[in-house]
């Protein structure tokens, strides 16, 4: 995932809130000091300390770990894969044993040597959902095993749009029809914004040089005219029509989508955007067997369904949709809508030589939008 | 400190007070040394948590960035590139930014000031509590609020579509409008108690020796209460315009995130490109910016601690 992008309602307010107030250093940094969860060093086993986001275990998954093993997880929560990254790469960051880092910080985690390999032999990879293992960001998966994933696609109003969206091209095409220009929001994510572009042109967003980047970005600046906002997505905006074309991920889209049925969901191509949040273990975690126990349980399949319902977004487990129920409505977009093409889905992976083009550039669109 | 010490003698002789001045020494010395300890306790404070971190912020601004690593060096590339090109824009933007939404905040606060001081007497302490109790929750809070009136069916548009001032759908948020008018309900408050203990303070006297002179409302506005009220114009500047260099909520929340301000890109390079040095540099400029308009304030108000009642 995304660090700036938008996610479920729950997710959202919380990471969009305390990214706003500029609090993530602090926040982590108050955790950490008074928060009951400082997680211990010397502890051996019966203890097991878990850096992740904020409200993303539900509490009956926890609560059952504990009746079973008597292992209450200790949880602390960051708000950005930035503070997950300076944290683990400080001396504070030791003691933890879990950690759920987004598809696009592994390679930067695991290259600083801040995760540690994983046992294969000791997780049951083969129950999970084969589309979503051994991807660009993490192959053979060695450092992470996926938690759950999201999309980048795009919610919009037919009516409006004067018909269906299947490609990028579509989407920036619809943007500039007189009444659906000036209500249109992109992501305030530049690979993001800037990645359907890229798409478009035939590039991959991993290996684009920085002049590809800023060239791409040129069409996007130009586009940036017909944007109404970069602020996170409220779903009830698409709903009542502020907002008819609208990048984001499927659980803001399917928010929308039960506020007002005519809306659609579409992952264009030629190539859209999977992120995943990922379990991996800490380079020195104290507590390893712990962990793995922890892991083996949280991978259960009716675990998973659990986990599901709490976030809004898909565990890994395979077969998940047929155990989603019919009362839940429109659950096939939870898993991003009916026909989704996994190949056609690349994850991004920051690279520090190019990640400042992203950033620069998709300042530059936010600003020429105003 | 001598001044207190006389003041406590003098006192002391006054009320013709039993206890010698000799007796009464050591307990102000012990006082004094009180005075000390409790002085350097937020002096240490100070130097610990504003200096150290400022001066390792000059010491970052002139040095090389390694993806969240900083290389120590004395480069002047962070400046440079803080002062052209796109950040040299946004930089003069947020300026013109500051400064327009400062002045349209005075010129809102000015008239209600205005009416606290001359008009209220007895209510004073209500107008004063309804303006500042706002103020008190949350700035977050307040802004979301202000989301919700705002937004599409919410009360502001149903008020103006009852009073015929509008018809339809209101799309006022993510827009430039939008921006200030939240700039304005949340600075409004602390623009206008500088203003109003100003205005409070302009002795009636003045007022009405204008007037036997000859002098219209008008003209005594003009001459006589706009000049004696420069001091509190400019606290308020001060204290609106400056929060304002480094605002980013209310354009995220009100403004869709368009047209980006420094705030926003200066906060993305720790947080998001890991960008230290030019960071630094950037809350540097933004330092000596403030502290410019410090001085230029203390200027126009330079002589005002002698005038007055």
């Amino acid at each position: 995932m995304t660090d700036k992008a938008d996610f479920t309602a729950s997710r959202l307010n919380r990471r969009s809130v305390l990214g706003l107030l500029g609090a993530a250093p602090a926040a982590a940094a108050l955790a950490g000091t008074f928060g009951n969860s400082t997680p211990a060093k010397a502890a051996t086993t019966g203890q097991l300390n878990i850096y992740s986001w904020p409200d993303y275990f539900s509490a009956d998954t926890l609560a059952a770990y504990a009746k079973k093993t008597g292992v209450t997880p200790v949880i602390t929560t960051y708000d950005s894969n930035e503070t997950l990254f300076a944290k683990l790469n400080s001396p504070a960051g030791a003691g933890f044993d879990i950690v759920i880092p987004s598809s696009s910080w592994i390679a930067q985690l695991a290259g600083k040597g801040l995760l540690a390999e994983l046992d294969h032999s000791r997780l049951n990879l083969a129950s999970l959902d084969q589309d979503l293992l051994d991807r660009d960001y993490d192959p053979g998966n060695k450092y992470s095993i996926p938690k759950d994933w999201g999309l980048l696609g795009v919610v919009y109003d037919p009516e409006a749009v004067g018909g269906e969206i299947k490609t990028w091209e579509d989407f920036f095409k619809a943007g500039e029809l007189p009444n659906v220009s000036g209500k249109v929001r992109l992501s305030d994510s530049g690979w993001e914004t800037i990645g359907p572009a890229l798409w478009l042109e035939g590039k991959n967003w991993n290996t684009a040089t920085s002049d590809e980047i800023k060239a791409a970005a040129e069409r996007v600046k130009a586009f940036a005219k017909h944007v109404k906002s970069f602020s996170s997505l409220d779903p009830n905006t698409v709903a009542n029509g502020s907002i008819v074309l609208a990048e984001t991920n499927q659980g803001t889209a399917r928010a929308a989508i039960g506020l007002n049925p005519k809306l659609k969901w579409a992952v264009p191509g030629p190539f859209s955007e999977l992120w995943v949040d990922n379990y991996a273990i800490a380079k020195n975690a104290a507590n390893v067997d712990q962990a793995y126990d922890f892991l083996s349980f949280v991978l259960q399949p009716d675990i998973q369904l659990l986990e599901t319902k709490y976030i809004g977004f898909p565990a890994a487990v395979a077969g998940l949709r047929e155990k989603v129920g019919v009362d839940t409505p429109n659950a096939d977009l939870i898993f991003g809508g009916k026909d989704l093409d996994f190949k056609k889905l690349t994850s991004f992976v920051v690279n520090p030589d190019t990640i400042d083009a992203y950033l620069q550039a998709q300042n530059e669109i936010q600003a020429a939008a105003g | 400190m001598s001044d207190r010490l006389q003041d406590l003698t003098s006192t002391n002789t006054a009320s013709g007070d039993n206890l010698s001045a000799g007796g009464r020494v050591p307990s102000i010395v012990t006082h004094r040394l009180t005075d000390h300890v409790l002085a350097a306790v937020p002096t240490i404070w100070l130097a610990l948590f504003f200096l150290a971190p400022l001066g390792v912020t000059v010491a970052f601004s002139f040095g090389r960035s390694t993806f969240g690593g900083v290389v120590f060096d004395l480069t002047l590339d962070n400046y440079r590139n803080a002062l052209s090109g796109f950040y040299g824009a946004t930089f003069v933007r947020t300026l013109l930014f500051a400064a327009s939404a400062s002045a349209l905040c005075i010129a809102v606060a000015y008239p209600v000031a205005y009416f606290l001081a001359r008009r209220t007497r007895r209510r004073r302490g209500l107008a004063a509590g309804l303006i500042l109790v706002p103020y008190f929750s949350s700035f977050l809070i307040r802004v979301m609020a202000l989301h919700m009136l705002l937004s599409r069916d919410g009360l502001v548009e149903h008020v103006l579509n009852t009073l015929w001032l509008h018809s339809g759908p209101l799309d006022i948020l993510d827009s430039q409008t939008a921006v200030f008018i939240g700039i304005v309900y949340a600075y409004l408050p602390i623009t206008i108690v500088p203003l109003y203990v100003v205005l409070d303070r302009i002795p009636q006297p003045l007022l009405e020796a204008s007037r036997d002179l000859g002098a219209s409302r008008f003209k005594t506005f003009v001459f006589v209460t706009l000049p004696l009220s420069r001091p509190g114009i400019a606290t308020s500047v001060l204290l609106t315009a400056v929060p304002m260099l480094g605002e980013m909520v209310i354009p995220r929340l009100l403004g869709g995130s368009k047209g980006v301000l420094l705030g926003q890109v200066l906060s993305a390079q720790y947080l998001q490109s890991q960008n230290y040095p030019l960071g630094s540099a950037m809350a540097v400029l933004i330092l000596i910016t403030i502290a410019l308009i410090v001085t230029a304030l203390a200027r126009v108000t330079k002589g005002f601690s002698e005038v007055g009642p």
